[in-house]
């Protein structure tokens, strides 16, 4: 397991080191969630009621914004080569990997998620189930961002095909972490069964993305 | 010529492997790169591929570590029939280094010693044998193209892997670096290693079999 643990640690490190850590996805959020409000209109009910879910759609965008570089950068430099011939499992390398990077990177998301609700005036209980539900978000948006960037890897303009690949296989996440917290705002008990579902997609998406990764990655080297 | 004042550290065993390949048709598209290729490369031998640009070199280089699946033929580690063998078996070292421009070599060389399960020690002194030990704390993005060469070939050495494939390994190195190549190729022949490279130069590496790839269209 030492070697998954230096995978994950380095990760985290080149994420800090080479990327600017979590800021790129942190700026992008606050950015979305600063600027929705600007063409919604200043109406505070109106700003309340859709404040659970502009925090889940900001944080799929922003997930998306660093997605190109997750084996972009390993496809280019020759990393990727070196993982398929590292006589490990793969998949649990790939984990390792879209892992160590969403916690370097993505940390910021509930945080930023949870101030900002508050800051279009949803309450605290429900901003904190939507918090929540983009803590339990992030294994699913990160890989399913790590497949497509893994579809996409060495393929100019990368971003294009990951949005296109990553949007569609991201519509049952964000469904059930924005529903979360727009039933929690509702006083809806339907809120516990949108988080738990949140958490379900996953523990699924953690279960079969990192074969279809690594397939991903030797087609591209193919 | 090798000036043999490199001292390199002493690694575990090799467990030395032979290398077969039998039959190997490879191509990009529509166009045939290398037909009916075969090979059998034994233990402490090394072969030098050359070649035109664009004769398949690099892919045949590719269809050995198991990346590009060949139209026909087997490629066969050891004794056992094999696709994942060579992943046990194969250091490798493709056009690009595999270095990240923010790590500095003590860190990428001692994270890869642990992804091929060896020990940090062999580090500095293989560091020494290419002669880059005084680099060792600066970051990739700042080693020129030939010492990002050197850390590379300082990373196969360390994964002390029986069977070497080497793509272009000295395509940008000086005249002391490629005695220093020499050297270490030597080094891992006398272990019982293996070696195929393809070169564009005239590596002058003491009883390495020669294969003209531009034959085998």
């Amino acid at each position: 397991m030492s070697a998954f643990g230096a995978i994950f640690s380095r990760e985290a490190g080149l994420a800090w080191a080479g990327g600017g850590g979590p800021a790129g996805p942190a700026a992008f959020f606050l950015g979305a969630i600063t600027l929705a409000p600007l063409a919604i209109g200043p109406a505070a009910d109106l700003l309340v009621a859709v404040g659970p879910g502009i925090m889940g759609f900001a944080a799929l965008l922003s997930v998306l914004q660093s997605a190109d570089r997750l084996f972009g950068d390993d496809h280019a430099d020759g990393t990727a080569e070196l993982y398929l011939l590292s006589g490990l499992s793969l998949p649990w390398l790939v984990l390792a990997k879209v892992l160590g990077q969403a916690l370097a990177t993505l940390w910021p998301l509930p945080v930023i998620g949870l101030l900002g609700a508050m800051m279009y005036g949803v309450p605290v209980l429900p901003a904190c189930v939507g918090a929540l539900a983009l803590l339990a978000a992030i294994p699913a948006l990160s890989l399913i961002a790590g497949f497509a960037g893994a579809l996409a890897a060495g393929v100019r303009r990368s971003g294009l095909l990951i949005a296109l690949i990553a949007t569609p296989m991201m519509v049952p996440v964000l469904i059930f972490a924005a529903g979360a917290g727009r039933s929690a705002l509702a006083g809806d008990e339907r809120a516990l069964a949108n988080l738990l579902l949140t958490i379900a997609v996953s523990l699924g998406t953690t279960a079969l993305a990192p074969f279809g990764i690594v397939a991903a990655l030797r087609s591209r080297l193919g | 010529m090798p000036t043999m004042t490199a001292k390199f550290p002493d690694l575990p065993d090799l467990q030395p492997e032979r290398l077969q390949v039998s039959g190997l048709s490879l191509s990009r598209g529509d166009i045939t790169l290398v037909r009916d290729f075969s090979l059998d490369l034994a233990p402490g031998e090394a072969v030098l591929m050359s070649g035109p640009n664009g004769t398949g070199k690099t892919t045949l280089l590719r269809a050995i570590a198991g990346f590009v699946r060949p139209d026909a033929g087997r490629v066969v580690f050891g004794e056992g029939p094999k696709a994942d063998n060579a992943a046990e078996l194969v250091a490798w070292l493709g056009h690009a280094d595999g270095l990240k421009p923010v790590e500095t070599p003590r860190q990428s060389l001692r994270f890869w010693a642990k992804m091929n399960d060896q020990g940090r020690d062999p580090i500095l002194p293989l560091m020494r044998a290419m002669a880059i030990e005084s680099l060792i704390d600066r970051p990739a993005s700042r080693l020129s193209r030939g010492q990002q060469r050197r850390c590379a070939l300082v990373r196969v050495a360390l994964a002390n892997r029986p069977i070497w494939l080497l793509d272009e390994p000295a395509g940008p190195l000086d005249g002391g670096g490629r005695a220093r190549l020499a050297a270490l190729v030597d080094w891992h022949r006398s272990r019982g290693g293996s070696v195929i490279a393809a070169t564009h130069q005239s590596l002058d590496w003491p009883g390495a079999k020669r294969i003209d790839l531009g034959a085998h269209r």
